[in-house]
């Protein structure tokens, strides 16, 4: 029978690369190149392993603006089965409630699914919310930090790390995991598969058309949240005091004189 | 085509004058209060302040009554507490319908809660449940007064700004609290304050802890620590790690390391610092090998004493460091561990002699 999965990737700024305008402070994104959310790779890979193991289907969704075609082909180099777009101009400025919202009905659509995998959180926005939250509109049970599972009987095994232990949770299918960031190695893509994209055309763009959901509960109109403003992260003070002479011993000598200065005790 | 309805319908209405006073979810897990939702009554008490409401401290799970008093000590005005032995068992589920029951019977306008990993787990599907605005990892706080909007504070974009977020037409205002950014309010056990047993349905758990073991750790977590020895890229190698962990035994502190150092796999995530990682509250944290990314010193921000050992002297981290050595490590750390070794021994003679004497 195997396991109807469904991953849901985003695709952000390469936030690694992102510059501040120290004049306005603003974030400058042009030339910014935009990636897969390297934290949705894992949840990727996961999933083509559990395909493995069990059989079934992997189909990636995401929620971008139209250049994320390049990323759900990157994933489907990655040998997933399907991808969907959902983009639409309605969809923009969406918070975590509008998002996942959208998330979800799109999910709807895509009934009878086992299992959902999320990323850990996104470099970008980092909130770590949209799993959870797709889980409330789907009413499903849902866990985090998932490092490794596995099915059996209906149920899936997921495996977690907390700080200080390690927790194995059985959940009913449908369920949703969202999986530990660096849980494991994501696979290069391979050329067969990204030909499959051109010759098969498996990628599939869905705007409002095809959802139907009302203005009022997406986009800028669904978010309960607003940005009033963003201000470039302010530096804390420190003395930045450097050590002005190439003698080390010379060197270490005064800056334990200055750590005792402060009182700590190092001696 | 889409409909237009002025107000989304997946929305409970609400009136926001309805709602008042000032929730933190103080979270105990295996039988302890997690300081992190301790530090929470600090931002708590200045918003409860700032507006004139009060401030409330929820509890909840199966043993949590030796621990009703503590919140009080640190600021709150009142706890209210769930005890049921169907919470032995946490799921973010059934501790998020618990919650989510406790807060439609009060109706508090603003809810914060630890940002720990069960926090950041449970608190958005308690918030999606409510469709109220939640802002995640928050850094600081503050309040307009007048329209009484909680202004969340939170690093989006790899910790290079700023967010200020509002969630003006929606109450609760929700909010999971970024640990370590702020400090423990000071512990009064004069406090005095109202204590509330609630009742509350709780749902049965859809899903079933079969397994749960401890990691053994020696170590003292890095959030923990009062001097941190920390490496990035700079060291080269796993190697490197061991000369920093013979200098932190010197001086009894812990490694810890940036993120470049836990992708390279010479140390683990648990001690990473930084935005992805953790913020640490040392009083002497020693970036060794570590050039300053905007995300790492998101981590050492509350650190008091911070020293750069760094080959290229326009590294970042010197401007961001109150005391600098240029140089290769190699030669920087075993010169220093000399130089301590050297002192101990010094100080160890003057104690004999003053004995003697
Ligand atoms: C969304 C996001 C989140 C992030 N989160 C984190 C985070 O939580 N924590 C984090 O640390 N980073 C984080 N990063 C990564 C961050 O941007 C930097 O890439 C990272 O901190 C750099 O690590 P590093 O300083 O060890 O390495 P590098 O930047 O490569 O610096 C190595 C330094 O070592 C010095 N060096 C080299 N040889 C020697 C020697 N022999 N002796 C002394 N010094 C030497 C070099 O001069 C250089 O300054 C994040 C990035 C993004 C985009
Ligand atoms: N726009 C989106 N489209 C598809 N999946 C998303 C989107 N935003 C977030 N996700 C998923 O939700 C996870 C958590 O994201 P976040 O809450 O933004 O940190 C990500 O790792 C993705 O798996």
């Amino acid at each position: 029978m195997g396991l109807n999965m469904i991953v849901a990737v985003k695709w952000v700024p390469n936030t690694q690369i992102v510059n501040i305008d120290p004049t306005t402070g603003t974030l400058i994104r042009e030339g910014i190149p935009s990636i897969v959310n390297p934290h949705d790779l894992n949840a990727v890979e996961l999933a083509l392993r559990l395909k493995e193991k069990y059989g079934g289907t992997v189909t990636a969704i995401s929620m971008a603006p139209p250049a994320a075609r390049a990323g759900l082909e990157f994933i489907m180099g990655m040998g997933v089965d399907r991808a969907i777009l959902i983009t639409d101009k309605v969809f923009a400025g969406a918070d975590t409630l509008a998002t996942s919202y959208t998330l979800a009905k799109a999910i709807e659509k895509l009934k009878p699914y086992d299992l959902l995998i999320f990323g850990h959180e996104t470099i970008d926005s980092s909130t770590a919310h949209i799993g959870a939250q797709v889980a409330s509109w789907l009413k499903i049970p849902y866990i985090y930090y998932v490092i490794d599972t596995e099915y059996r009987d209906g149920y899936i095994f997921a495996k977690r790390r907390l700080e200080k232990k390690i927790e194995i949770y059985k959940l009913p299918i449908p369920c949703l995991i969202a999986v530990a960031m660096r849980s494991n190695e994501p696979r290069p893509i391979k050329l067969e598969y990204k030909l499959r994209v051109k010759l098969e055309n498996p990628l599939e763009v869905w705007t409002n058309n095809e959802l139907q959901l009302s203005r009022a509960c997406i986009g800028l109109r669904g978010s309960p949240t607003r940005v009033e403003k963003a201000v470039p992260t302010p530096t804390i003070p420190r003395k930045k005091m450097k050590y002005e002479g190439q003698d080390v011993k010379e060197a270490v000598k005064w800056l334990v004189d200055k750590l005792l200065e402060e009182g700590l005790k190092i001696i | 085509m889409s409909t237009s309805t002025e107000f989304c319908l997946e929305w409970e209405p609400i009136n926001k004058d309805e709602w008042r006073g000032v929730w933190v979810f103080t979270e105990i897990f295996d039988n302890e209060i997690s300081e992190a939702s301790l530090q929470l009554l600090n931002p708590g008490r200045m918003i409860a302040d700032k507006i004139g409401t009060e401030l409330v401290s929820i509890m909840i799970g199966d043993k949590v009554q030796k621990h009703l008093l503590e919140p009080i000590y640190y600021g709150a005005d009142k706890v209210i507490y769930v005890e049921d032995e169907r919470l032995a068992v946490y799921t973010p589920e059934v501790y998020g319908e618990t919650l989510l029951a406790l807060i439609r019977k009060y109706k508090p306008e603003i809810v914060l809660a630890a940002g720990t990993l069960r926090g950041r787990e449970m608190i958005p599907y308690v918030a999606n449940s409510l469709r109220a605005g939640i802002t995640a990892d928050c850094t600081d706080f503050d309040v307009d007064v007048k329209t009484r909007d909680l202004i969340m504070i939170r690093p989006p974009f790899g910790a290079t700004l700023l967010a200020y977020i509002r969630a003006p037409e929606r109450r609760p205002q929700m909010s999971t609290v970024r640990p370590n950014v702020f400090k423990l309010p000071k512990r009064d056990e004069s406090r005095k304050g109202e204590i509330i047993r609630e009742y509350v349905d709780i749902p049965k758990p859809r899903i079933e802890l079969v397994h749960s073991e401890y990691i053994k750790t020696e170590e003292i977590p890095i959030e923990k620590a009062e001097i941190i020895v920390s490496g990035g890229r700079g060291l080269g190698s796993a190697e490197g790690f061991k000369l920093l962990e013979k200098l932190a035994n010197l001086i009894e502190g812990v490694v810890a390391g940036s993120r470049k150092a836990v992708d390279a796999g010479w140390i683990p995530h648990e001690r990473q610092v930084g935005q992805t990682g953790k913020s640490v509250k040392a009083s002497l944290y020693i970036a060794v090998g570590i050039s300053g990314a905007a995300q790492h010193l998101f981590g050492i921000r509350e650190a008091v004493t911070v020293v750069a050992i760094n080959i290229d002297p326009d590294a970042p981290i010197f401007e961001n460091a109150d005391y600098g050595i240029v140089g290769d490590y190699k030669v920087i750390i075993p010169a220093l561990i000399e130089e301590i070794e050297r002192r101990k021994n010094v100080k160890k003679t003057d104690n004999k002699q003053s004995l003697q004497r």
